[in-house]
């Protein structure tokens, strides 16, 4: 038995090693935050109406927020039946310049639950110079209601859901923002995005202040999004991966396509943007040569990622 | 750790079957002297030049190994021309893996030449008593003391230190053991330290040094007559390891391999002894690229490697027939981790497994049987059937390159070997025959970014490999007479689904030194072929002659060369030996490498010839015998590198070495 006992308590002894292991759960786990759980950042009275509005973590972040919306009796707390709810963001800058972002305007209203779905975009953070408000419609028993409310836009921490806003060839300002994943994985990894685009207005603003004609954005289709994932570092070379999926439009209006992360780290997701046609309305090809101690080129038109 | 107390718990009183190896176990067994195998003729850890070799040199003189070598240090030995993943190297038929993903760890050097008694190298498929092989195995047998005879206690010890001066190499060995009639204990203990060494050229090779440290200790007692118990530990640790060839040294790796054995022999039935024997050894190597200034970025690479087992063997003899029944079962983890870090420090890491924690579990019946048909005749024949189960837990690195591939695999593992002797008079022939598969190993089949700097490209491992199938032949004729011998031996193994790196068309390198990316693929099929002549002539009673030639050639199935193949090669050498006075000379070198591979980065490889000289003198001072040598290697100062030195790296040039044994 002795024997037993000084070889378990070799086994025990030799198990301790010098250097730990990199609990690589943990860092991955650490590395981005993965939103879950939808919780209540609005909730304004209107008359006898409760309007609450829910986003991931109970905060609006830069980038791509879904939203849901649900409006109630405030006597009863019942779900009040309800048409027409509309959305609008606005920005206001030091200036006073009005300006909006890509958005969802007509919520939709979502079967066998009790709000309305929609989406905002927003392309900066909240800050003393440019501030945030939400203009929300609906109608109810034939009673349109209208109100505005003032947010905060908080920076967006996880990369991962990060965007950007150009202006294509074609002069037309688009935006392309990160929607999955939250957390990516050293994996293949389904990368979701969305583009729009934001049309001219055609005729100058009517009626009162917001005219939801002069603030639209078109979810476009049919693009594609060519995609070319590196790493920057120097040190990295211009590290790619391979089996990565340009993004394409599926069902949902929402692009869809695969990214392979090799390793964890500041990967660049270096894109370039054709419309229906095949034409290049953004974005330029990077070199593929493995390039040690030289940070790697990006596209005219990326997205920084890390995780 | 739970488990592996349960393993042992459950085990050890359960034993139930099945022990040692051997074909010579003598024939009435009465009482047990020794704990350890009574094995295949010993050869003592020394060379013939040389009394005081590290594990590498020894083995440097078979016929049927060479080495891969990175630097000074953890040579990988190659059986038959085949690399350590086509053998099983084991230790007292444990199994121990390696941490190193760019295998500068084998498992030859996690021991040191006090504490082990012999090394048994099988060729081919005869060599898979100990799992299933391609090339053979490789067991390194340590030392144990036998039981004393009588009532008498008995003290033994042996000190050996010396110093080499080409790379300031200063070591101490010293190994002490103790036996009664009930108890053994055998321990030893040895420091090697060594600068940097010089080349033909007198140029110092910088990151050529090494630091190791080793200790052993064993401890047996009877338990009957027939039977014992014996726990074994080995500690070893290298430090500040340097590997000229590769862009990263070591900073440090630690093994510690450990087991319990019970030993039963019986009196007369069919199973003559059963030896069965539980273990467990882990190992860990940390590298470090910082001492090296053209790494612009570092990376940690440490890996880890842990494995816990169980062999148990039966010796079985009936009449003309003996046979060796053998039981091996065990369970390795390895982890290796590639962390990089960008020029700011405190920005994110890069991180990634180069082993995704990938368990490889193996269960293993093998036999090997001999019966003696004539007085003249000997047929030989055997097989194994094991079952081999890798699981990796991270298995979405190996999804990056190989989408879709299992996460598990299981496979089996047959082999089947049979050879007939036959001595007519002075002559002694044999043929044989053999058949088996091997399983990928880890880095095969769940590598990820491997960077190997001999062709500099990252290695990927491809989980959906096919086993590596070996058909082989082999042939040995000899004369003996009291002057002479001689004796040819060859063999030719046809190898299906060969594994080698293939370059991928997808995917960029990770590695800075990195020019791309290979993927593990299997050829259709590999052909090699070794021969060996040897020879050894008595010109007069105290001077001897010794000779050997090796050729080998190995092609891949488009007839185009494989990597590390010896070319034709010779040793020679001269002993001549009075009253207490030796002196050996030697001369060894390869022919100009023709058949090179440069699809893996190999290049023409001339042709170099090494003179060695050494003398040494035995006495006796006191009650304790003493031998002290000096010699040369390298007189000519030749400038070299071999067939298989990494990266072209030159070997050492002139070195002086002096040692001094003492035994009692």
């Amino acid at each position: 038995m002795k024997i037993i006992y000084f070889l378990v308590a070799v086994c025990l002894a030799a198990l301790s090693c010098t250097k730990e292991k990199t609990d690589y759960e943990a860092a991955i786990d650490s590395g981005a935050t993965e939103f879950t759980e939808f919780k209540e950042v609005v909730n304004v009275l209107d008359g006898d109406y409760n309007i609450s509005i829910e986003a991931l973590n109970g905060a609006f972040y830069n980038g791509y927020n879904e939203i849901r919306l649900k409006i109630t009796n405030s006597h009863t707390g019942e779900i009040a039946s309800v048409s027409a709810v509309t959305f609008l963001p606005i920005n206001t800058n030091a200036d006073g310049v009005s300006s909006s972002c890509p958005h969802r305007y007509d919520l939709l209203s979502i079967p066998d639950s009790n709000y309305y779905s929609g989406y905002s975009v927003f392309t900066s953070k909240s800050s003393a110079d440019e501030t945030w408000e939400l203009y929300i419609g609906f109608t109810i028993a034939n009673q349109p209601h209208a109100l505005k409310y003032p947010i905060t836009v908080q920076e967006q921490k996880n990369k991962n859901l990060n965007m950007t806003a150009f202006t294509g060839k074609d002069d037309e300002q688009y935006v392309i923002a990160l929607i999955a994943p939250h957390r990516p994985k050293v994996a293949e990894n389904e990368l979701v995005a969305g583009i729009y685009r934001f049309n001219k207005p055609t005729s100058p603003p009517a009626g009162d202040f917001p005219d939801p004609a002069q603030f639209t954005y078109t979810e476009v289709g049919g693009y594609t999004l060519m995609l070319d994932p590196r790493m920057p570092e120097p040190s990295m070379g211009n590290h790619s991966s391979p089996n990565n999926r340009d993004l394409t439009q599926e069902s949902d209006g929402l692009y869809h396509g695969v990214v392979n992360y090799t390793m964890t780290g500041n990967w660049t997701l270096n894109l370039m943007m054709l419309n229906q046609n095949g034409r290049i309305l953004k974005g330029t090809e990077v070199p593929t040569d493995f390039t040690p101690g030289i940070e790697g080129a990006k596209s005219e038109l990326y997205i920084d990622v890390l995780f | 750790m739970k488990l592996l107390v349960i393993f042992f718990l459950v085990l050890f009183p359960g034993m139930n079957a099945i022990a040692q190896h051997t074909h010579a176990e003598s024939d009435s067994v009465k009482t047990l002297n020794e704990v350890s195998v009574t094995a295949i003729a010993r050869r003592k850890i020394e060379t013939e030049l040389k009394m005081a070799v590290s594990v590498d040199e020894f083995l440097a003189s078979s016929e049927r190994i060479s080495f891969i070598k990175r630097g000074a240090y953890a040579w990988e030995p190659l059986l038959n021309n085949m690399s350590t993943e086509r053998s099983t190297i084991t230790i007292d038929g444990m199994h121990v893996f390696g941490a190193c993903t760019d295998k500068m760890d084998p498992i030859t050097s996690y021991v040191e030449s006090n504490n082990l008694a012999t090394i048994d190298v099988k060729s081919g498929q005869a060599g898979s008593l100990h799992g299933a092989t391609v090339a053979g195995s490789i067991d390194l047998k340590r030392k144990s003391t036998p039981f004393a005879p009588n009532s008498e206690k008995q003290w033994n010890g042996a000190y050996q230190t010396g110093f080499e001066f080409n790379n300031s190499q200063f070591f101490n060995l010293g190994n002490l053991s103790y036996a009664s009639d009930k108890f053994v204990a055998d321990g030893s203990i040895s420091r090697r330290k060594a600068g940097n060494y010089h080349n033909g050229m007198d140029e110092e090779v910088n990151h050529s040094q090494y630091q190791k440290f080793n200790a052993s200790l064993g401890l047996a007692y009877k338990t009957s007559p027939l039977s014992s118990v014996r726990v074994d530990a080995i500690f070893d640790q290298a430090d500040d390891v340097g590997f000229p060839a590769l862009p990263m040294d070591l900073w440090r790796s630690r093994a510690i391999i450990t087991s319990a054995a019970y030993k039963q022999l019986f009196d007369d039935g069919l199973v003559r002894a059963w030896d069965t024997k539980l273990y467990f050894n882990a190992v860990e190597h940390y590298m470090d690229d910082t001492k090296r200034p053209e790494n612009l970025v570092h990376m940690d690479m440490p890996g880890w490697s842990t494995t816990f087992g169980l062999v148990s063997q039966a010796n079985l003899k009936r009449g003309d027939y003996t046979a060796d029944v053998q039981l091996n079962v065990y369970n390795n983890l390895s982890i290796a981790e590639m962390t990089m870090y960008p020029q700011d420090r405190s920005k994110k890491t890069m991180f990634a497994y180069s082993w995704p924690w990938v368990t490889t579990r193996f269960a293993g019946l093998s036999m090997n049987n001999a019966w003696d048909i004539s007085a003249m005749s000997t047929v030989n024949f055997g097989g194994s059937l094991g079952w081999n189960y890798n699981h990796s837990k991270y298995v979405e690195f190996n999804w990056i390159f190989f989408p879709g591939s299992p996460q598990e695999k299981t496979r089996i593992l047959p082999g089947l070997h049979a050879s007939y002797q036959l001595n007519v008079d002075q002559f002694d022939f044999s043929v044989g025959t053999g058949y088996g598969h091997r399983a990928p190993s880890v880095s095969e089949a769940y590598g990820y970014y491997i960077y190997n700097s001999f062709d500099r490209y990252d290695y990927i491992g491809n989980p959906d490999l096919k086993n590596e199938v070996s058909y082989e032949v082999n042939a040995s004729a000899g004369f003996r007479d009291k002057r002479m011998a001689i004796a040819v031996k060859a063999n030719y193994f046809h190898i299906q689904h060969y594994i080698v790196g293939r370059i991928l068309s997808l995917g960029s390198p990770m590695n800075y030194q990195s020019v791309g990316v290979k993927g593990y693929a299997s050829l259709d099929h590999a052909k090699l072929f070794n021969l060996s002549l040897s020879a050894n002539y008595d010109i007069l009673t105290h001077l001897h002659w010794t000779g050997m030639l090796t050729y080998a050639r190995a092609t891949d199935d488009k007839g185009g060369n494989l990597p590390f193949i010896r070319p034709l090669s010779y040793q020679t050498s001269l002993h001549f030996m009075h009253h207490g006075f030796g002196i050996q000379t030697s001369l060894n070198g390869d022919f100009a490498q023709q058949n090179f591979s440069p699809e893996y980065g190999e290049d023409l490889t001339p042709a170099y010839r090494i003179w060695n000289v050494s003398v040494d003198y035995t006495f006796d001072f006191k009650n304790f015998k003493t031998v002290v040598q000096a010699g040369a290697e390298n007189i000519l100062n030749e400038y070299y590198s071999t067939y298989a030195d990494w990266g072209n790296i030159p070997r050492m040039g002139r070195n002086v070495f002096t040692s001094l044994t003492v035994k009692f």
